[in-house]
């Protein structure tokens, strides 16, 4: 974090002398992100001694360290690491198309239908990928749901889309109390650990990682009309970008990262509100850095909560939700207080 | 599906793994799967502290090397490795364990979970004891799959002949209207399915709640007062507690109050489809036997 914060404070002399300079910061989250994957793989409630470990990663491992290694720990680290990183994306993106510091992804009510796909999916019984593809399909549900109802026939303002977002929101809530109220009792854990968020139920890693990736290379182009999107719609308006469209393309992206997210890990919390706003306070307000340092960063953060929440107080497994916050709050407030 | 054609093929398998040397046991869980252990279980996990209680009345107590949280019975259980609660496994302690035989819970344990279990290769057992009868049944179904049949079924046929004992004593004694509370705050009881149900249909009883929807149904207290009870018996929250029962004092004008049939069975011998069902359903029989003797 302090090399990162020392280029930040370095930045605007470097940018003259090096046009890729800005984007050293990347490198420094990638590598913490880096790390933060191999700590997830090296350390679980077995523990698995560092010669052994390599002995796995070079595929001469005993049978039982493979298993851990290969189909219970990486596939989890990189489930986390994608999930995180979708959120802090959507998150980052969420707060630009509503111009409000508190948005976060679940504000427009994408991560309430999925969580009403999900647990109804529970409810019925079904398998573990028919409750995925329901959680999807309810996220991407409320999405057009809210898209087609902050349309309307009125003027289209982000006040609009925001209110219709939350009261989406507050309809799904109700919802999934319901569900949980008339729920038989025996699913309850399953439900409220799915609300809670939790890579448990995390299947496989590739689409949320495709995606990703997939993302950042997207937004990338589209970073220079962001910033000046952030700055309000007249000035973007004035400088020639297509306001309008480009607000859509930021609500459906934003949507599909979050859905995914979801649906891969239940609505895990905090990553997506504070992920940006902590880079932001480091290093700037950039889009075209912020938004792949989000996918670092947010990878990187889950990555490392969940590694500790499988630890903690293993054999117990904690939410990967306490972890993130307890480890995110400090950290965000020192960020804040030591700001200016 | 097709048993013209399973037969002979399972006839042919029969044989060809008769002339081999491993002695393969199979029996049907309470997912009517068929499990298959080519060698009795030595190493066993036991996922749900009832099954903890099950595998040790099945006489393979020292086979198990793996249970979760909250598995306090018998005494021995208490010191065996831990893999976590039954909501959630730990996956890699379990593994370590390098088990042979998962005793998983089928409407406990997260499916995700089982689910993984099986895609790695693990032999999973499922129960989902409901009534006195499937108890007994786990209970010999483990002990042939852990090689203890001599232990198991004993212990299986004095649990059923300590049923029918109290069933024969009972069964034409006048019913006694029964409210079973199974939690304080919200008020949960039991519906005509639940295990509970049957013992108190054992012990001559009345489930005033048989009709309900759901398993354990949430209900107000103006529905326990509209059934008017003529006994109320309540687990709690510990062994001792008898502080849910209390609470029902203030109504004079239900049967229950006046006749003062406010009854406390300790809840681990009755809310867990375990052998030691049949000491709660000795203990409720003695209360609705005390309720019969104050009309």
């Amino acid at each position: 974090m302090t090399g990162a914060e020392t280029l930040a404070q370095k930045r605007p002399v470097s940018v003259a002398v090096s046009p890729w300079r800005p984007f050293l910061p990347l490198v420094w989250l990638a590598l913490f992100g880096v790390l933060a994957l191999l700590l997830a793989v090296a350390v679980g409630s077995v523990a698995i001694p560092p010669a052994e470990l390599w002995a796995v990663i070079t595929g001469e491992g005993s049978s039982l360290h493979n298993t851990l290694v290969w189909e219970l720990r990486a596939p989890r680290a990189l489930a986390g690491f994608a999930t995180g990183g979708l959120l802090a994306m959507a998150g980052a993106l969420m707060q630009i198309l509503l111009r409000n510091p508190l948005a976060d992804p679940y504000v427009l009510g994408v991560s309430g239908g999925a969580a009403v796909g999900a647990l109804a999916a529970m409810l019925a019984g079904t398998g573990a990928f028919l409750l995925s593809g329901s959680a999807f399909a309810g996220a991407l549900l409320s999405t057009f749901l809210v898209f087609g109802l902050a349309h309307g026939t009125g003027s289209w303002t982000p006040a609009r889309l925001l209110l219709t977002g939350v009261v989406v929101a507050s309809g799904w809530g109700a919802v999934i109390t319901l569900m949980l109220a008339v729920g038989p009792k025996d699913k309850l854990p399953g439900m409220l650990y799915w609300l809670m968020g939790d890579l448990t139920y995390a299947q496989t890693p590739w689409p949320a990682l495709v995606l990703l990736v997939l993302v950042c290379l997207l937004v990338i182009p589209l970073g220079r009309s962001l910033n000046v999107l952030a700055r309000g719609p007249l000035q973007a308006a004035a400088l020639g970008v297509a306001v309008r469209p480009l607000e859509w393309t930021i609500y459906i992206l934003a949507s599909l990262l979050t859905a995914l997210a979801v649906t891969t890990a239940g609505s895990i919390g905090f990553v997506g509100l504070v992920v940006p706003h902590m880079l932001r306070l480091v290093l700037g307000n950039d889009q075209r850095l912020i938004l792949p340092a989000c996918a670092l960063g947010g990878g990187a953060l889950l990555t490392l909560a969940d590694t500790l929440a499988r630890i903690v107080i293993a054999p117990e497994q904690l939410p990967v939700g306490v972890i993130t916050a307890l480890l995110g709050v400090p950290t965000f407030l020192v960020l804040l207080y030591r700001s200016r | 599906m097709i048993p013209t054609l399973r037969a002979p093929i399972s006839a042919v398998l029969l044989a060809a793994f008769s002339l081999s040397a491993t002695a393969e046991v199979c029996v049907t869980d309470d997912r009517d799967r068929e499990v298959c252990l080519d060698q009795s279980a030595e190493r066993i996990v036991a996922l749900s502290p009832g099954a903890t209680e099950l595998i040790w009345a099945a006489g393979a107590g020292d086979a198990v090397v793996g249970v979760v949280s909250y598995s306090d019975y018998p005494e021995e259980a208490k010191s065996v490795t831990s893999v976590g609660s039954h909501t959630r496994v730990d996956m890699e302690k379990l593994l370590s364990l390098k088990p042979d035989l998962v005793i998983a819970w089928a409407t406990g344990n997260p499916k995700e979970q089982t689910d993984r279990l099986q895609e790695l290769g693990q032999t999973l057992y499922f129960t989902e004891p409901r009534d006195f009868d499937t108890i007994a049944s786990n209970i010999e179904r483990l002990a042939t799959l852990a090689g203890t049949e001599k232990a198991g079924n004993e212990r299986a046929q004095t649990f059923r002949a300590g049923v029918d004992e109290l069933r024969e004593r009972y069964s034409d004694a006048p019913p006694v209207p029964v409210f079973y509370q199974v939690w304080d705050e919200p008020l949960m009881t039991i519906n005509g399915e639940h295990f509970i149900h049957e013992v108190v249909e054992l012990c001559g009883g009345e489930n005033v709640f048989a009709d309900l929807d759901r398993l354990v149904p949430r209900i107000d207290r103006e529905s326990v007062l509209a059934a008017d009870p003529e006994a109320i018996i309540a687990g709690g929250m510990g062994e001792e507690n008898r502080d849910w029962l209390t609470a029902w004092e203030e109504y004079e004008s239900l049967t229950a109050t006046s006749r003062d049939n406010l009854f406390f069975v300790p809840p681990s011998t009755i809310q867990r489809p375990t052998p030691r069902l049949l000491e709660g359903g000795k203990t409720m029989c003695k209360k609705l036997e005390q309720a019969r003797d104050r009309r």
